[in-house]
């Protein structure tokens, strides 16, 4: 049995274990993860009614997906992440010439990618956050006669709205992937940001 | 066991990767998150399987996907129950009993009501979706680390562990020493066939994607195959990576 006292003390103990966490988290998330999983409820229902609105031609299709993206995603901000370590050494010039590129290319293939998903759902998984920074939104796309795959979205804080940091599909990270391969091609080009931008200028090219 | 063996000594001859200077903690941190010493070698081996890929796997894979989707999806049903014994003896090693008991469920259904596992009635009708699970993902949990990366033609990407995990599924899968002659050689050629169409035809958007949008595809698949082996050890994926055996 606990005395008054010591029942009084771990009392208050209990309550600063329950607290002081909310406390710790509510100080350093910077995105509600209520908010970040409306954001993608309504970003995934948008997405699938210009992937799935009937009589649009491919071309239109990707047009409209591709405007929705340029308004969720943070473009800069993941291109940014990808160039990693580079981005310090690249001149000002060079920085400008990539994020244009960038932008082209990511907005190319993924509204390829999401146009081709015709009949798509995303159901909304669990939200976890995962970083101090971050929301991570699982979602669950289904397409008929396709299996089921986790689609995740990392989504922060950027200039006080929600924007899409990051996509996880079954659990590779798109911005990890290019981060690797975009390191590759400067590597492999004598250290050179410069030959990262030829490499992406010819693809825009092409 | 053999060929692997030789294969490394092969890489080993055939030179190794140079690790950044160490006082470039940036890049020797990329250096071991690539976990790549064998890059030269690998990309050797992976200009041979594009080679290979571009010329029969490929083609011979649009022909397949020429038959209409329930075929196809029959062929990959079977394909799933012949692979139970593997799956649920690295459900059993891993100690995910309930795992293991969707994995025989899904056999005895599939098997009876699914008419010898043509169709899964298991998902359709019972909710069990299909996982898969190897004997890599099997060590990984044992706490075995994945050695170097290694791109093996035909097969792709992998490492030490899971390639040896490889060899370790195609060995525990009884239809491997099932028998002798004429017939059982055509079943499991053509179970061998049917395997390698379905996996090429699994992956069949994803790889075109890789190579139509990579400015390096080897980096691109490197880095995919690292992150997505991860999750599937974990179990955060919809179905946990596929292998052939």
């Amino acid at each position: 049995m606990l005395s008054p006292l010591q029942t009084r003390r771990s009392l208050g103990l209990l309550a600063m274990a329950v607290v002081l966490p909310t406390l710790t988290r509510a100080a350093t998330a910077q995105v509600d993860t209520s908010r970040a999983t409306a954001f993608i409820q309504i970003a995934g229902d948008e997405m699938a009614a210009a992937i799935n609105q009937p009589g649009l031609g491919a071309a239109l299709r990707q047009d409209r997906v591709a405007n929705i993206l340029k308004r969720i995603v943070d473009i800069d901000g993941v291109g940014r992440f990808v160039l990693g370590r580079f981005w310090r050494v690249a001149t000002p010039a060079e920085q400008q010439d990539y994020l244009r590129l960038f932008e082209a290319s990511l907005i190319r293939n993924l509204a390829g990618r999401f146009g081709e998903f015709q009949g798509v759902r995303f159901s909304l998984g669990r939200t976890q956050s995962r970083t101090e920074d971050d929301a991570l939104v699982s979602t669950v796309v289904q397409r008929p006669g396709q299996a089921a795959f986790n689609l995740d979205w990392r989504v922060g804080e950027i200039g006080g709205q929600p924007r899409i940091v990051d996509l996880i599909a079954e659990g590779t990270s798109l911005r990890l992937t290019q981060r690797s391969e975009y390191a590759s091609v400067v590597q492999r080009g004598g250290g050179q940001v410069s030959a990262l931008l030829a490499a992406m200028r010819q693809q825009a090219g092409r | 066991m053999r060929p692997m063996l030789a294969l490394l000594a092969v890489a080993l001859l055939t030179g190794c990767a140079t690790p950044p200077p160490a006082g470039d903690s940036e890049a020797v941190a990329e250096f071991r998150a690539n976990n790549d010493p064998l890059e030269p070698f690998n990309r050797r081996m992976f200009a041979v399987h594009q080679v290979v890929d571009r010329n029969v796997l490929r083609p011979a894979t649009v022909a397949y996907r020429i038959l209409p989707d329930p075929v196809r999806n029959s062929v990959r049903n079977v394909l799933n129950n012949l692979r139970t014994p593997v799956v649920l003896l690295n459900d059993m090693l891993q100690g995910q009993s309930v795992r293991g008991g969707d994995t025989l469920g899904r056999f005895v259904i599939n098997s009876t009501l699914g008419l010898g596992g043509l169709f899964d009635v298991a998902e359709n009708y019972f909710g069990v979706p299909v996982h898969y699970e190897d004997f890599g993902q099997t060590l990984a949990t044992f706490g075995l680390g994945e050695g170097p990366f290694l791109f093996i033609p035909l097969l792709g990407p992998s490492n030490v562990r899971d390639l040896a995990g490889f060899g370790v599924d195609a060995a525990a899968q009884p239809l491997t020493w099932v028998g002798q002659g004429l017939a059982v050689n055509l079943l499991s050629g053509t179970r061998g066939l049917a395997a390698a169409l379905d996996t090429r035809d699994y992956y069949f958007n994803t790889i075109d994607e890789v190579n139509r949008t990579s400015l390096d595809p080897y980096a691109t698949l490197r880095s995919g195959y690292r992150q997505s082996r991860a999750a599937a050890i974990a179990n955060r994926d919809a179905t946990g990576s596929r292998s052939l055996p």
